[in-house]
């Protein structure tokens, strides 16, 4: 049966140094995966390929291994010696390349536990796959089972909650205390990078007006401009302090500028209407003093970090949780799998029974519409009928068993029909034989034909006894 | 409140709804406080434990009125009405804003204030409350209630006022991630402003009731009642003239409504005294 494999490199096993070696670029991800499916035992492929992870999911031929190729193929597509690689490249096949892909869409194996972009990616590389007609049914229903999981181990655990860097803390710091931020009024101060990031990270999060303000008016302008807001001279600090709501300030000022007696007046002014004040200067903008103030919230570079510690703490929490979410999910999706692979063979049994019945069935009734028949003999002709059709039904079965090649493989097809019918055989009296060949005597002798029973060759009679011997 | 006379009973042995509620805020309270551990996924479980609690509360309040207890007959009766009001309160506030610290800290003193309404000794009746005293009732309750919710709201942003400004960001207050600071303080001073005026009007009626019995006026429950008003009188101005908010907005919000409380246990307990 073919089977699910995993083939890749990620920020796990590899530095970023190694893994760009192994990175394809968009536009190279069809001609990699049809080269693939083409020269490999591979029979569906998919490449995804981020700055954390370049990963091959795949679909075997039927009874093949392709993992080693796979392996060799990446390296030599990059122009890597496959030796170089080898310690740094995993793979998993089965059960284990089910869970390491549902765990990657879940960014259970993402470097910053419960990011979003590794699903947005994922379906990316499966439309990717689907374009350059490598993806197939198998592989199919497993990415969109894992894009299922990932989304009910958002949903179902807190592993996307809380912000994981340091710009988002603001914002989320901010919404504690505002709430909805649209219409709320940012003032930066100092114009360093950090600064510019945190004010574009509640811009995007409804903010209106963004005020930057700088000791030097030209780089107020010049960051400004670059993040849509106003510039506003120094000399109007206090001014722009009673009118926002969320300061950040990183200059590279050596005392405190937001002193305590610039927001005893700020506070009075703004009648202690509520106001963050965001440092990340080092060293700090603030005096930390200020925090006394009613309705001043302050937080510097170390609480930010100290919230973004705390949310991934939470989110390694939410994990474990995950993870068993992650495992049920791939359970139940190997036990569906297992059981797509003997659907054909139980329709194809269901098909070939019921033809035997309705072609016996048949015979039967135009033998009875032909003329009027006593309720003794429609009796005999049902009796008749039930005979035959089990004796065709168990025909193959039959022969297959007395014509097995070796002793070993008689033994082996009795046990797995003593398996498949809940048999328990009898060590050979020959009773069973005798049976047989009353029943076929019986059927000889009525008008219906038989329908071709082989002959009973006496050696393959008892197989009971050998059946036991294989048993225990 | 009330010239004892007369033996007629004041009230009525609690419905079957009333166990119910009983049971249900119990399982509401514990449902909340298993979220607020961090299963946030029995949320929707918990504030559904609420609303059916409320549903019990109700019919025991309309089972009584079939009984002719009315909600505002006494003291004892008007304090169910308010855990009533205040569970109310808060299955609203709640379809808004993630308020499990809120439901923990609301639920247990619903459950406490239905249980001391209804199996607290019930005294006799008085002979006669009139129009005048039971609108007075009406009103104090309503008012109770409303000053009820605000003080919910105002300890809630306390506690996450709290856990924001001394940056204990693994403070349950903090990890809840319940209503923000600011609208939750808004909300706490509309129901102010709300109850200000019905309470206003509540404590004049209670005085022309009390000068029309002829009673005398050195019940410490009358300088309480006071208390109260003076206190949320003192809030509204102070927003409006000085911009007080937040920190001491919500302290005063709790001090007027202690006082309010202070009066109704000093009833409850004088009823079960007398």
């Amino acid at each position: 049966m073919s089977e699910l494999f995993v083939v890749g490199i990620s920020w796990r096993t590899a530095p970023v140094a190694v893994r760009e070696k192994l990175a394809f670029r968009e536009e190279e991800v069809p001609d990699v995966l049809r080269g693939m499916t083409g020269a490999l035992p591979v029979g569906e492929a998919l490449l995804v390929s981020t700055c954390n992870r370049v990963e091959v999911y795949g679909v075997a031929r039927p009874g093949q291994d392709p993992t080693g190729a796979v392996r060799r193929y990446l390296a030599e597509a990059r122009s890597v010696r496959p030796a170089d690689v080898a310690d740094v490249l995993y793979d998993h096949r089965g059960a284990a390349a089910v869970r390491h892909v549902f765990s990657v869409a879940s960014a259970l194996d993402s470097l910053v536990l419960g990011e979003a972009q590794i699903l947005g990616q994922l379906k990316a590389a499966y439309a990717a796959a689907g374009q350059a007609g490598t993806s197939g049914p198998m592989l199919g229903r497993c990415l969109e089972r894992a894009f299922g999981v990932a989304k009910r181990v958002r949903t179902e655990t807190s592993i996307s909650r809380g912000a994981a860097n340091v710009s988002s803390v603001a914002v989320e710091l901010a919404a504690r205390v505002f709430g909805d931020l649209t219409g709320k009024r940012v003032l930066v101060i100092g114009a360093g990078k950090m600064s510019t990031l945190a004010a574009r990270h509640l811009y995007a999060s409804g903010a209106q007006r963004i005020v930057v303000t700088n000791r030097s008016p030209e780089k107020a302008e010049a960051l400004a401009a670059e993040i849509d807001g106003v510039a506003r001279p120094w000399a109007d600090l206090e001014g722009l302090l009673v009118d926002a709501d969320v300061v950040i300030s990183s200059t590279g000022a050596r005392e405190p500028i937001l002193t305590k007696p610039l927001f005893k007046k700020v506070t009075k002014a703004r009648r202690w209407r509520p106001i963050m004040v965001i440092d990340i200067a080092v060293p700090r903008d603030a005096d930390p003093k200020i925090a006394d103030f009613d309705g001043l919230y302050l937080f510097d570079i170390d609480d930010l970090e100290k919230v973004v510690a705390a949310n991934l703490a939470e989110r390694a929490k939410a994990a474990e949780h995950a993870a068993r979410i992650v495992e049920h999910e791939a359970g139940q999706f190997e036990r569906w799998l297992r059981s797509q692979g003997v659907v054909p063979t139980i329709r194809a049994l269901r098909e070939r029974f019921a033809q035997v019945a309705d072609a016996e069935l048949q015979k039967t009734l135009d033998q009875l519409a032909r003329r009027e028949h006593t309720p003794a003999q429609q009796r005999e002709a049902i009796q008749r009928l039930v005979q035959l059709v089990v004796n065709k039904l168990l025909h193959p079965p039959t022969a297959a068993l007395r014509e097995a090649g070796t002793p070993d493989e008689a033994a082996l097809r009795a046990e797995v029909l003593c398996d498949l019918f809940g048999l328990e055989p009898v060590a050979g009296d020959g009773r069973e034989g005798a049976e047989e060949r009353s029943g076929r005597a019986r059927r000889e002798s009525s008008a219906g034909s038989a329908g071709g029973d082989a002959p009973v060759p006496p050696a393959a009679e008892p197989s009971g006894g050998k059946e036991r011997e294989a048993a225990t | 409140m009330t010239p004892e006379g007369g033996d007629r009973l004041l009230s009525v042995a609690p419905s079957p709804a009333f166990w119910v509620a009983v049971a249900l805020y119990a399982a509401a309270t514990a449902a909340l406080l298993v979220v607020l551990a961090g299963k946030g996924r029995f949320r929707g479980a918990a504030v559904a434990l609420v609303a059916l609690a409320f549903v019990a509360h109700g019919t025991d309040i309309g089972w009584r009125g079939t009984a002719h207890v009315h909600p505002a007959q006494s003291v004892r009766e008007a304090m169910g009405f308010l855990a009533f009001i205040l569970t109310g309160g808060y299955l609203l506030a709640s379809a808004r804003y993630r308020l499990t610290l809120g439901g923990a800290v609301v639920m247990p003193v619903a459950l406490i204030m239905l249980v001391a309404a209804r199996l607290s000794p019930a005294g006799t009746a008085p002979e006669d409350l009139g129009a005048l005293g039971r609108i007075h009732i009406s009103l104090a309750t309503i008012g109770v209630g409303v000053f009820a919710l605000a003080s919910a709201l105002s300890a809630i942003y306390l506690a996450e006022e709290r856990a924001l400004k001394k940056k204990k960001f693994d403070a349950v207050a903090f990890k809840d991630r319940g209503a923000p600071l600011e609208p939750l303080d808004r909300l706490a001073h509309r129901l102010v402003w709300v109850g200000f005026p019905i309470f206003t009007v509540a404590i004049v009626l209670g005085a022309i009731w009390v000068s029309k019995l002829g009673e005398s006026l050195d019940r410490p429950e009358y300088p309480l009642a006071a208390v109260t008003w003076l206190s949320y009188a003192g809030l509204l101005v102070a927003r409006q003239v000085y911009g007080w908010r937040g920190k001491r907005s919500a302290r005063l919000t709790l001090a007027g409504f202690a006082a309010a409380l202070a009066v109704l246990v000093i009833y409850l307990v004088r009823r079960m005294v007398m």
